[in-house]
């Protein structure tokens, strides 16, 4: 790993140990957010009269054009060398501030943020006098802080220009378009044995009413004419080691056990003795332990259910010679790779038993299994049939697993209801409503919804549509779950379905029917291994978490890692195509430079004071990050520890056992923190206001 | 006057948030970019906002600092106050005219220090970002953050006393200026052009724009604002605070009768941020959402509605047929109760203000100015909405932001990074003149 940088501080632009700390000090009333609660031009009067602060300023919004003017100017006229802020958190603006420092001549290491907003104003809202207080106390501090800090340099590091796009379903095939067209290598694992993820099994998608395998095999057929895409399925990760610009990928690939095509490949699998529930239609129909996962599915051919298969051997005995092979092994190989982009997509919610009524009849469905059932494709060819009969009577329950209200609902094993709003089944529920009209004119549809949601471009057009065609909505409250329930014997529909409906002054209705549609909500995937591989973390709603909506919207809060598609919450087709070609421009914006830049906050070793003795090797819990070299000079041999800052993640265990004082993090050192730490503790300097 | 020339890979056109993410996001990837914005200042109709849901950042604190990257960006050559004129498509490229309006301000010297407008003697009472509620003078800076933030003459209105020409300390007024022709070179362009919010008096029904105590979404957007009119929230009659506020929701959208039957997306969840923001401003005030459907569909969004319901804000369903108002001009609301099976029940209700949660059209007129097809909604259309909706049917022009539709900030600027990914791979390819068309290798599916 190349050491760049690090013990080079001293030539980086000015070297300020024979420069006076000359601080600006800048308190932001971010619109109020502050300025509300604290005094801020009190705070910046009385930090003005601090030693070594050489001009201290209260401004509405530092972030803005003028604000960050203000700073510049004051550094190239003023004179000022260091800079603390008080503002929002140091999350939003570090980066924006830096770059002001930049511009102005100024190393962009010289400058401490103090998080006023979300430290003060924000919890200490009914007392402004010890929210101010507690404000100038803060930057004191940071001020402390400033007088001691040297300027730092990035760690650079190359970088591979090369992309792993875990999921491949619509975002992650995507993305692998977007970068390989960027021109950067890209490796697409996909964990089923087909592309396409959850759109593959629709029968159609709105809002443009196109069939959905169609459309998606033109994008797999383009992704297919990258060179620079190389796809593997039946893959996970298992492993990776590095960070942002150089990671090493494990990958473990699932072998299919069959090799490419061969005509007579339906004999094959009707030959096989294993009758198992196909995922594929959602359990709608059977598959064998030899498959196919669906007609058109890419990579084309059959593949062995390993889970299942028996070895019999049956398949074996028809098909050419060669073309399947039972012992055949799962495989592990390493890509190295410069970034990661997540999209692992979602499942439908899978509701419990018993949850209207679902399991419990046979008659209850969920809308991805409506998606199959209307399929040509599908179990039943498109026929809107159920048990051998037409369909005559149905009814489709909106927010199944959504918008779930605590109390009222039952909670997933994490204790947490789903009290998200699932975006998508609202209107794929109606654009299935205009379906069911085409195939059955006659048929009695009831939508029974909390709110319709048909929030985008021609999505009113479906409710519209399902309005003209007759189809009845009933307006339930989630308090108050529709329940179904079995119709007596002699009844002609099987099943009831009681709901109180708000649309008609909150009537108790039972409407007797042939099928319940459960307009099921998304969950993420699981990827719990993938979120401990690459440190990412999920929010509340178990979906993978961006940094910040707006201003880092597909980031995760690990560099190098980003965002694509549903595994980050909800989406249609189109808008996980945007999020999927938003993380492109990304990681194309990360590594297209084939080098990379990392926090300079890394642990430094003073070889004057350093003795070798080895007690930080041992602690340090980061791989290859700190080890002891021998060196030799003028004919005598010592130990000296060494950093690999790249490795280094800075949290200074080593700083605390070294029993010569010979470690600090840079930019965090302890002289820096003593400081600190008297500042905060020191009188403040009376303020007005303060009696 | 001699034709600058400038020659980028991407012209953006639209300075919303759209545009600048588009534009940071190129110029992120070493694309040379010119952004071009026909306002004195990028920002768009973000910079108008009070504070933005779902997070409640307050908007400054978001767009600001986007204004300033964007304007110090090494790739990214900004044109504020400035018109395209024309577009031809020259070989694989476009050739694009552009007039940059005179300021009556030399931008170049103009240090934005407001000099000028301490000494301009005359008022004109309509500041396109108060919303005709406070008055600017007639040499202005924009706005406390415009970027760039350089002073503009409403020559239109100026008597040409010279005050603020004795006060420039840097000399930088100019009375002479000519609007001043650009022709952009380009490889590309993205648009961003934008939206447009429905006019007040689109709806006779509600009052036409006449009663005084309706206002739009858009004004209570300033009246929430820091940078607001008032630094608070009084209603326009008498300056009365408000004790009850009352919003109707798809005022201007999903109505047959105004030709507007998409939703737009947006009001159900300002309304509900406006809703929350004034529970904490006047916290007696009742305050009553009148909807048809409750839209919170995005991440985190649901949660906030459901907290809105908490803080005590009403909702009430139903459609609001008519808004009329009473002799002390308090308006009065009237509400039909949708009812499927024929029955309509009718209510009357008396509130200080009343918020019109007015919906988006489209803006900016793309199909005049750059070709590209328009949907019967009037915003652009484009061949492969679900997979590509970043691409239009022009090779080479790309769409971004509300100028597809109605969305919000954060579909907003991922549409952005697509716009930014799509404009990228097309000036990689043998079309946008890249690189030679490749021959396509074997493929490897690898099957283990
Ligand atoms: C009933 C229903 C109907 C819908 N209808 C429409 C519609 O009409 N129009 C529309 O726009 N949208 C529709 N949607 C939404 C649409 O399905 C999604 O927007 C889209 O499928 C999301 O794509 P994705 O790539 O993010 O996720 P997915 O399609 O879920 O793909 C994720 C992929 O990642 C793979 N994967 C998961 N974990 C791993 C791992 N650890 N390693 C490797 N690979 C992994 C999965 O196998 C899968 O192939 C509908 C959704 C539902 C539930
Ligand atoms: C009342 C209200 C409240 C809202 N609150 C929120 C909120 O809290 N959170 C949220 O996420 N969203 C909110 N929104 C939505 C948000 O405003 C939009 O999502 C966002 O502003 C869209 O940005 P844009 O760049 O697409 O368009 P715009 O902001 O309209 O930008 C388009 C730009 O292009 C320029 N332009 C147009 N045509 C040309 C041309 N021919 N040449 C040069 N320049 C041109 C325009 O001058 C303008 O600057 C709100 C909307 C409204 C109406
Ligand atoms: S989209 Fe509709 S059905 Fe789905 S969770 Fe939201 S409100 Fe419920
Ligand atoms: S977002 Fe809400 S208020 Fe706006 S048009 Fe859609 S439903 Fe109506």
């Amino acid at each position: 790993m190349p050491e760049e940088n690090v013990n080079k501080q001293a030539q980086a632009g000015q070297n300020p140990k024979d420069e006076e700390p000359r601080i600006g000090v800048y308190v932001c009333n971010c619109g109020g957010n502050i300025g509300d609660v604290v005094k801020c031009d009190m705070v910046a009067q009385t930090l003005g009269k601090l030693p070594n602060v050489t001009v201290a300023h209260s401004n509405m919004f530092m972030c803005s054009d003028p604000g960050q003017k203000m700073i510049a100017d004051d550094i190239k006229e003023k004179g000022i060398n260091r800079v603390v802020i008080g503002a929002c958190s140091i999350f939003l603006h570090e980066q924006t501030f830096r770059r002001t420092l930049e511009r102005a001549g100024l190393n962009p290491y010289l400058y401490y943020h103090v998080g006023l907003r979300e430290q003060v104003s924000w919890v200490h809202h009914g007392t402004p006098k010890e929210a101010t207080e507690k404000s100038i106390r803060m930057m004191a501090a940071g001020i402390a802080k400033a007088r001691n800090m040297k300027p730092l340099e990035p760690v650079r590091l190359p970088a591979h220009r090369h992309a792993l796009v875990i999921g491949g379903g619509v975002a992650g095939l995507r993305s692998a378009l977007d970068l390989a067209r960027r021109g950067l290598q890209v490796t697409l694992v996909e964990k089923s044995h087909y592309l396409g993820g959850r759109m593959a099994q629709w029968e159609r998608v709105f809002p443009t009413n196109e069939e959905a395998r169609p459309l998606l095999k033109r994008l797999i057929d383009q992704v297919l004419a990258e060179p620079n895409i190389t796809i593997h399925t039946g893959a996970q990760v298992a492993g990776a080691k590095g960070y942002v610009g150089n990671y090493t990928v494990t990958i473990r690939q699932q072998p299919r056990g069959v090799r490419g095509t061969f005509p007579n490949e339906q004999g094959v699998m009707d030959v096989c003795p294993i009758k198992q529930r196909c995922e594929f239609n959602y359990g709608l129909s059977t598959r064998k332990a030899i498959y196919r996962p669906y007609k058109e599915c890419v990579p084309e051919g059959l593949v062995i259910d390993w889970e299942h298969c028996t070895k019999c051997g049956e398949c074996v005995q028809v098909a050419p010679e060669g073309m399947i092979n039972l012992e055949e092994e799962a495989h592990e190989f390493t890509v190295e790779v410069g970034a990661v982009v997540l999209a692992t997509g979602f499942q439908p919610y899978e509701p419990f038993y018993g949850e209207m009524g679902w399991k419990e009849y046979p008659e209850v469905i969920t809308l991805p299994q409506l998606h199959r059932l209307l399929d040509d494709e599908g179990p039943s060819d498109g026929k809107f049939y159920w048990n051998g009969h037409p369909v005559r009577n149905v009814a489709l329950i909106h927010c199944v697993g959504s918008r779930q209200v605590e109390g009222v609902h039952r909670a997933q094993m994490d204790g947490e209801v789903n009290n998200y709003c699932s975006r998508v089944c609202c209107t794929a529920s109606l654009s299935m409503a205009s379906l069911i009209r085409q195939k059955a004119p006659d048929a009695k549809i009831y939508e029974i919804y909390e709110d319709i949601r048909a929030y985008g471009r021609w999505h009113e057009d479906y409710y519209t549509r399902a309005s003209k065609n007759n189809v009845t909505f009933l307006r339930y409250y989630a308090e108050e779950i529709p329940e179904v329930r079995r119709a007596d014997e002699k009844a002609e529909n099987p099943l009831l379905v009681k709901v109180r409906d708000h649309l008609t002054w909150g009537e108790e209705i039972e409407i007797p029917v042939d099928l319940v549609v459960l307009s099921v909500g998304m969950m993420p995937n699981p990827v719990q291994d993938l979120m401990e591989i690459f440190k990412v973390t999920p929010g509340s709603d178990r979906f993978l978490l961006e940094v910040h909506p707006k201003l880092r919207p597909v980031e995760t809060a690990v560099n190098g890692v980003v965002l694509a598609g549903t595994a980050q919450g909800p989406m249609n087709i189109q808008e996980s195509c945007a999020a999927a070609s938003a993380a492109a421009a990304k990681v194309s914006a990360l590594i297209e430079q084939a080098k990379v830049e990392l926090e300079p906050y890394v642990a430094h070793v003073d070889p004057d004071q350093c003795q070798g003795s080895g007690e930080c090797v041992k602690v340090c819990p980061q791989e290859e990050a700190i080890e002891l070299k021998t060196f030799s000079e003028n004919g005598r041999t010592f130990q000296r520890a060494v950093v690999t800052p790249a490795n280094c993640n800075g949290c200074g265990v080593c700083v605390s056992v070294c029993p010569n004082r010979a470690l600090d993090v840079q930019g965090w050192r302890l002289d820096e923190y003593e400081a600190m730490v008297e500042a905060i503790a020191a009188d403040i300097p009376a303020w007005e206001g303060a009696a | 006057m001699p034709t600058e020339h400038i020659k980028v890979d991407a012209l953006v056109v639209g300075g919303g948030i759209a545009g600048m993410q588009t534009a940071l996001d190129l110029g992120d990837q070493g694309y040379q970019v010119a952004l071009v914005e026909r306002q004195s200042s990028i920002g768009g109709k973000m910079i108008d906002l009070s504070k933005v849901f779902p997070t409640l950042d307050c908007c400054s604190c978001i767009t600001t600092p986007k204004m300033s990257a964007t304007a110090h960006h090494d790739n990214i050559n900004l044109l504020t106050y400035s018109e395209i004129e024309s577009i031809n498509r020259n070989g694989n490229g476009f050739t694009v005219q552009v007039t940059k309006k005179p300021r009556y301000v030399r931008e170049d010297d103009c240090t934005g220090c407001r000099s000028c407008e301490l000494v301009c003697p005359l008022e004109v009472s309509e500041d396109e970002h108060e919303f005709g509620r406070t008055s600017h003078r007639i040499v202005y800076v924009p706005f406390s953050t415009a970027v760039p933030q350089k002073a503009v003459v409403d020559i239109d209105n100026c008597i040409f006393c010279g005050k603020c020409i004795q006060a420039c300390p840097s000399d930088a007024i100019d009375f002479t200026q000519q609007p001043e022709p650009v022709e952009i070179e380009t490889r590309s362009i993205v648009l961003a052009t934008g939206f447009e919010t429905t006019p007040i008096d689109a709806k006779k029904e509600y009052g036409a724009g006449k009663l005084r105590n309706v206002i739009s979404g858009m004004m209570m957007e300033r009246l929430l604002a820091p940078t607001g009119p008032y630094g608070r929230v009084l209603r326009p009659s008498d300056g009365k605070m408000p004790a009850s506020i009352a919003y109707v929701q798809c005022a201007g959208s999903r109505d047959q009768t105004l030709g507007v039957t998409y939703c737009s997306r947006v009001c159900c969840m300002y309304a509900i941020k406006q809703a929350m923001l004034l529970s904490g401003a006047l916290p007696l005030a009742e305050i009553t959402i009148y909807y048809m459907d409750i839209r919170t569909f995005g991440k985190g969004y649901e949660q906030f509605y459901q907290n809105a319901k908490a803080m005590g804000v009403e909702f009430l369903k139903g459609k609001v047929a008519r808004i009329t108002e009473d002799a002390d001009q308090n308006p009065i609301v009237r509400v039909e109760l949708i009812d499927e099976f024929g029955k309509t029940r009718v209510t009357e209700r008396q509130h200080d203000l009343v918020v019109l949660s007015v919906g988006l059209l489209p803006g900016g007129n793309p199909q005049a100015k750059f070709g590209v097809p328009v949907g019967e909604d009037g915003f652009i259309q484009v061949p492969d909405y679900n997979v590509f909706p970043a691409v239009t049917s022009q090779p080479g022009i790309f769409v971004t932001g509300t100028a597809l539709g109605p969305m919000d900030i954060v579909d907003s600027i991922m549409m952005a990074g697509a716009a930014a990914s799509a404009t990228a791979s097309y000036l990689e390819s043998s079309n946008g003149s890249g690189k030679e068309a490749q021959s396509q290798p074997e493929r490897s599916v690898e099957y283990a």
